[in-house]
């Protein structure tokens, strides 16, 4: 009897457990409906720091399919390794209506490396699921639970991950000691959490509800800065049998140098005298560096092994001097080592990489940013960054990889936040010059010369290396005329203090000025021509302007005897708008005609009203790229 | 004692037969100063020499047959861009109970110190093992020391438990080859069908008697020696709209026909197509799916109930299929368990759709086949003999009266009949489960057809402001249709196009039959832009070619290598017809044109004209092929350009009297 009653109380707990929530498609509201592929109908995410060795993760989520382009929300990419690993996977699938349809397990997970496509080695895995229907809308509903075998990164809470996704409900809590110290990182949250505690726990709640989806908006900021987000530091870490404390970027960045690094930067000692030898006859601490930095180009090579301690601590500088490759960590610890042979002090550096640029948080210290590392060279006013990873990038130049962002220096005194050099609009330079004549059915022959500068150094780098048909392929793509065709290709390296790359080639474009009803029709901008930007009616981001740059095009048509110019009247056009300036020149001295083009874009955030004039502005630019001349012919 | 001689004998008979093989390390002042001008002065890496040995032994662990492959090569690498190549992958099968393993890999790098050759051998800690998914491992490794000139080189040996498709040797890299030679022990026993794929020749190939090279349960087994032989091979180099670069990569593909048991009896693996038509007719992943009509015999009434002839019941059915079961993106000619499983599960990979298409439509006392091919990026297939590997997608075959329809029930958006562009390969294979199989040529039943027709006004402040419809069909209505799919609604879809289109204002869409796939889709928009600013002069130019302008030639390559192949053919028709405000003369405008392709691959038609103060243009481009040879590739550079030129010029338009 007593039995029976027990059954029954489990029964009907079980019941309640999974009664309470409702998936009927019906009641999201209309506004959650609006512009949303998906809507995360409940996701309630609890992190319980045990231990700094036991952080375990339980996730509950909900989220409601409305069709094919919302697919990918319901996908469920858990990644493990060592540190990480899953306990339990399990949930159902429910129809438009709410009624369960299906249900799965971790055996329904597909396993796969985690293999990033360039590493020769990583290992750490993914399971994946995705409920393949094709009946829209449904609803799925997964628990997890994932046990941390470190606290040094602790997972965060992005309650709305994308544009696309309306959320209906979202919670986030945290559980620690109530002796634990943590700090929180709070980005766009107004309220205060709901804080409990007792002896034995503290207990911190976030909540959220009813976020509409929203239309994605072109040339918009880094979406961390408009999104709600929460990111927890413990102060007390463990991480692969690593321990430490710190509360700043002080502390972190000590730990790094002196648990990570300090211990890493030991050469043989024949290498140490080679380096020694190697910078001998120079004389500044610069010209030491840029012999070294050859040195490191022309033996080393970028090859990604992410293993050990989660990708965190740098190889051996001894081994790199032995196989001769290593991945940025070990590349940058390598010249570092190499450096310090001969007394040169430089910063291990961590850094968001990429080509938006985005700082590490100078407020908050933690190791969830950043993934990349370079070196800084603090010589006397006259600070010097170095890639480690690529082989031909010009000593000193960081290009659009790493620059004008805040990074992380690990030194024996502990981290500093520091800034990398800014390429400006009139740094980022492409200054084109062609010459071309034509000739009586108007096929174009000549030559041109381009130089690119600043972060457009690397417009056309990729194609130095290539052979000579690969070349010609890129060369057709990038001027993309019909019939064009390229000889004599030669591409020269400035590898000074402001880096160019010089193309020099001999171009043929048969019949591109082709001559019809005694008229010869000339598009005067050949080569660069800006393209329009979306209009946008409602605009409701700031406009973001990742990297200004300067365009510079002056082309020089020699005209056949028989073209009359007198009809040539001068057309010049100018425009002025805060995100930058246009203008355009078509002179006649001659017989020849000059075009002469250039556009500069301005960086920086503007406010979002902005946005059609700037779209006005582009559109203006595009009409004006377009221009075309009709030139009478002598009869 | 007798044991020990027979195997000294073995011994000594194996011996010259591996000594073809070059030393490891035996690296000459030839190999470094390798001019690659010889072969290809592009390149960024050569093989300097590649030799392979393939044979079956006896696993003594286990006493199974197993393949042996030695791998042996060297790599001069010119530059940075070489280096990539120093990087090895090498794809490894594996499943429950059986995998691949690789022995003894050595691989070092040799540079030019001093005046002497100093070695780098690779560290074990630089190979890796990656289990990428459940039938594939991968390992990996890396060379040390690696510099401009280096020379490479790696050997290792691989033991396969699949003997089904021996070991397949590629000739043709990204990288050229000095010389690529293939050493292969086939016993007697073992019946291969080989087949050499790619546009390159073997420069020798030598067939010999290797004397007791397998020994199977004390019997003493002779094998045929052959030796392939390639010089000077061209790097392979991609080339756009091509269909599976494996077909055109040269190499040398087997697939095992028979073995002879030691009793005397043969078992056949395959052969004709007779024995291929009866193993797929009774294999339970295919005819025996196609046969189980029983799964629908209560459901198919209530489909075809008002159905009043065969090819409504047919269109219902495969609609009901496409709505019942979704594709998971895996081809495939076997279903992945049974048609059954799928259809409850509501999800399946090719084979469990269009299977479970063909036992539904028998089901209706309609009159299905199954059809397989292989895929566009698959590759094209053995027609010499059959080869069931080269065959990976499964469609159906409806025959109605004389007429015959293909099916598929992967994608909801194309119409009745039409298959998805990735089957348009050649020909497929009719299966069907009583009748001998044979050939069809698989093509679109359908041309890629897009109609523009714009009707409109000029204004006196130089706007255009007019009706645009366009009326797609067959592949353009896919695309089309997937597109505005990919928006959460038409009104989204419509917002965007606005957006982007920023010279040229869009009202009143109608878009018609965006679900009604068998019909035409239409797009209907009220459209106004600015042709110039204002036509108050007494003369003024304007471009008739504002709609779908063909600014670019798609064929500017010099040289072409390979087929283009579009995959269907296509027509695109524009008509536009503006009516100006005033009496006007037109004293200028484009040639009217008629151009062609060689032997009726194409055609390019334009015709414009004033009549009545209305302007218009009619213009037809065809393509009637879907692939054309790299001979015609010039054709359709210069026809692509003769439009271009065309399209440049403008009317010229003055005020009348």
């Amino acid at each position: 009897m007593k039995y029976k009653l027990i059954i029954i109380c489990l029964f009907t707990l079980i019941n309640t457990a999974f009664s309470q929530d409702n998936y009927d498609v019906d009641l999201i509201p209309g506004t959650l409906k609006n512009r949303a592929n998906s809507c995360i109908r409940n996701e309630e995410i609890l992190v319980d720091m045990r231990s700094p060795e036991n952080v375990l993760l339980t996730v509950k989520k909900a989220i409601t399919v409305f069709n094919e382009n919302g697919e990918d929300e319901a996908r469920l990419v858990l990644n493990y390794d060592k540190n990480t690993s899953i306990k339990t996977i399990k949930g159902e699938v429910y129809n438009a209506v709410g009624k369960p349809i299906s249900k799965f397990t971790q055996n329904d997970f597909s396993d796969v490396s985690a293999a990033d496509g360039f590493s020769l080695f990583i290992d750490s895995r993914v399971k994946h699921y995705l409920p393949n229907l094709n009946q829209y809308p449904y609803t799925i509903v997964y628990n997890y639970e994932i046990r941390n075998k470190q606290n040094l990164i602790i997972p965060r809470w992005i309650p709305k991950p994308g544009d696309d996704i309306s959320v209906e409900k979202s919670s986030y809590t945290f559980i620690c000691k109530p002796t634990d110290e943590v700090r929180i990182k709070t980005v766009n949250y107004a309220m205060e959490p709901e804080v409990s505690t007792d002896e034995k726990q503290k207990k911190m709640v976030w909540k959220t509800s009813n976020i509409l989806a929203v239309k994605s908006e072109p040339f918009s900021p880094n979406p961390k800065t408009y999104r709600t987000s929460i990111q927890i530091a413990p102060k007390q870490f463990t991480y692969s049998n690593h321990k430490g404390s710190y509360q700043n970027w002080e502390e972190l960045g000590k730990w790094v140098y002196d648990d990570l690094i300090k211990q890493r930067n030991t050469l043989p000692p024949a290498t140490i005298t080679m380096v020694k030898d190697l910078v001998n006859d120079e004389k500044t601490d610069k010209e030491k560096a840029r012999k070294i930095y050859q040195y490191l180009q022309d033996k080393t090579r970028y090859i990604s092994v992410q293993i050990g301690i989660g990708g965190l601590q740098p190889i051996a500088a001894s081994e790199v001097d032995r196989l001769g490759y290593g991945d940025c960590k070990a590349l940058v610890n390598y010249m570092q080592s190499m450096l310090k042979a001969v007394d040169i002090e430089s910063y291990y550096c961590v850094v968001e990489a990429g080509s938006e640029k985005i700082s590490l948080d100078p407020q908050f210290a933690d190791m969830a940013q950043g993934n990349h590392i370079i070196l800084c060279l603090p010589l006397k006013s006259d600070t010097t960054w170095l890639e480690c990873t690529h082989q031909q990038i010009p000593f000193g130049f960081l290009g659009d990889f790493t620059d004008d962002r805040l990074v992380f220096a690990c030194t024996p005194e502990g981290g500093k936040m520091l800034r990398t050099p800014k390429l400006s609009a009139q740094n980022n330079l492409q200054i084109r010059k062609v010459n071309l004549s034509l000739n009586d059915d108007g096929t174009a022959l000549g030559n041109m010369q381009t130089v690119f500068s600043g972060s457009q150094y690397y417009n056309h780098e990729s194609n130095i290396e290539k052979s000579i048909t690969e070349q010609q392929k890129a060369l057709k793509i990038w001027y993309n005329l019909d019939y064009i065709d390229f000889k004599n290709i030669t591409y020269l390296k400035d590898k000074t203090d402001n880096p160019k790359i010089i193309e020099d080639v001999k171009v043929n474009i048969r019949q591109y000025a082709p001559v019809e009803n005694n008229k010869m029709y000339l598009q005067l901008n050949a080569f660069n021509i800006s393209r329009n930007i979306p209009e946008i009616k409602v605009r409701k981001l700031p406009v973001y302007i990742n990297r200004g740059y300067t365009d510079e095009d002056t082309i020089t048509y020699s005209i056949p005897e028989n073209v009359l110019t007198a009809s040539i009247l001068p057309m010049n056009k100018s425009l002025e708008s805060d995100f930058g300036s246009y203008e355009s020149k078509v002179t006649v001295e001659d017989r020849k005609i000059i075009y002469h083009r250039k556009i500069k874009i301005n960086d920086g955030t503007y406010p979002a009203e902005k946005y059609s004039s700037f779209a006005k502005f582009m559109t203006d630019v595009n009409t004006a790229d377009n221009l075309k001349l009709i030139l009478n012919l002598k009869k | 004692m007798k044991k020990r001689i027979l195997f000294l004998l073995l011994f000594s008979a194996y011996m010259p037969v591996f000594a073809q093989n070059f030393n490891f390390g035996a690296i000459t002042y030839d190999d470094y100063e390798f001019d690659r001008n010889k072969l290809d002065s592009n390149a960024n890496a050569i093989v300097l020499k590649e030799f392979g040995t393939a044979r079956i032994d006896i696993d003594d662990a286990t006493g199974r047959l197993e393949l042996i492959f030695d791998y042996h090569v060297k790599i001069k690498i010119y530059n940075k861009e070489g280096f990539e190549n120093a990087n090895v992958v090498v794809p490894l099968y594996k499943d429950d109970s059986r995998e691949e393993i690789i022995n003894d890999l050595t691989a070092s790098t040799f540079n030019y110190t001093d005046g002497k050759f100093v070695a780098t051998p690779m560290d074990k800690k630089a190979i890796f093992f990656e289990n990428r998914s459940k039938y594939t491992k991968l390992l990996k490794f890396t060379l040390p020391n690696l510099k401009e000139g280096s020379i490479i080189e790696y050997s290792y040996r691989l033991k396969s438990p699949n003997l089904f498709n021996f070991k397949t040797w590629e000739f043709q890299w990204k990288i050229p080859k000095v010389l690529s030679e293939y050493l292969v022990y086939i016993p007697g026993i073992y019946n291969y069908n080989v087949s050499l794929r790619g546009y390159q020749k073997l420069s020798d190939q030598k067939v010999e008697l290797a004397k007791e090279c397998l020994r199977i349960n004390g019997a003493n087994i002779d094998c045929s020696k052959i030796t392939y032989l390639m010089k000077d091979i061209p790097a392979f180099i991609e080339e756009d709209n091509m269909t599976a670069p494996s077909n055109f990569k040269s190499a040398i593909f087997f697939e095992l026909s028979d073995v002879t048991n030691p009793s005397g009896g043969k078992t056949s693996y395959t052969k004709t197509w007779k024995d291929v038509d009866y193993e797929l007719s009774s294999d339970k992943s295919f005819g025996s799916q196609i046969k189980r009509k029983d799964i629908y015999k209560d459901i198919i009434p209530s489909i075809i109930k008002d159905a009043p002839d065969d090819l409504i019941k047919a269109k219902a059915i495969l609609n009901f299929i496409k709505k019942q079961i979704k594709w998971d993106n895996y081809y495939g000619i076997y279903c992945a368990e049974n048609i059954k499983k799928s259809f409850d599960n509501r999800s399946g990979n090719v084979a469990d759709l269009n299977l479970n298409l063909i036992a539904a439509l028998s089901a209706a006392n309609l009159d299905a086949e199954a059809v397989i091919l292989s895929t566009r990026e698959n590759g094209t297939i053995n027609k010499l003999y059959p080869v069931i590997s080269d065959f990976n997608y499964v469609v159906a075959k409806l025959n109605i009266g004389d007429k015959s329809y293909l099916l598929d029930a992967t994608e909801p958006l194309l119409p009745f009949g039409l298959l998805p562009l990735r089957c348009m390969n050649d020909q497929g294979r009719v299966i069907n489960l009583k009748k001998p199989s044979y050939w069809i040529d698989l093509k679109a039943s359908q041309k890629t057809v897009t109609n523009y027709i714009l009707n409109g006004k000029l204004t006196n402040e130089g706007k255009i402001a007019g009706t645009l419809t366009t009326i797609y069909q067959g592949y353009a209505a896919f695309a089309k249709r997937k597109e505005i799919k990919r928006y959460t609604s038409t009104d989204e879809f419509v917002e965007k196009l606005d957006e982007r289109l920023v010279k040229i204002k869009i009202s009143d869409p109608v878009i018609s039959n965006l679900d009604s796939v068998e019909n035409p889709l239409t797009e209907k928009y009220e459209i106004e832009f600015t042709m110039n600013d204002g036509i108050s002069k007494n003369e003024f130019y304007l471009s008739p070619f504002f709609i779908n302008a063909i600014s670019k030639n798609p064929f500017n390559l010099n040289i072409r290598t390979y087929p283009v192949d579009l995959g269907a053919a296509s027509d695109e028709r524009i008509i536009i017809n503006i009516e100006l405000p005033a009496k006007y003369n037109l004293v200028e405008k484009p040639k009217n044109l008629a151009i062609g392709l060689p032997n009726g691959g194409g055609k390019y038609l334009l015709q414009t004209q004033l009549d009545n103060n209305t302007l218009s243009l009619s213009q037809i481009l065809q393509f009637n092929n879907a692939v054309y040879q790299p001979d015609e590739y010039p054709f359709l550079k210069e026809f692509y350009s003769k439009i271009i030129q065309n399209q440049k010029v403008e009317y010229l338009l003055r005020k009348g009297e």
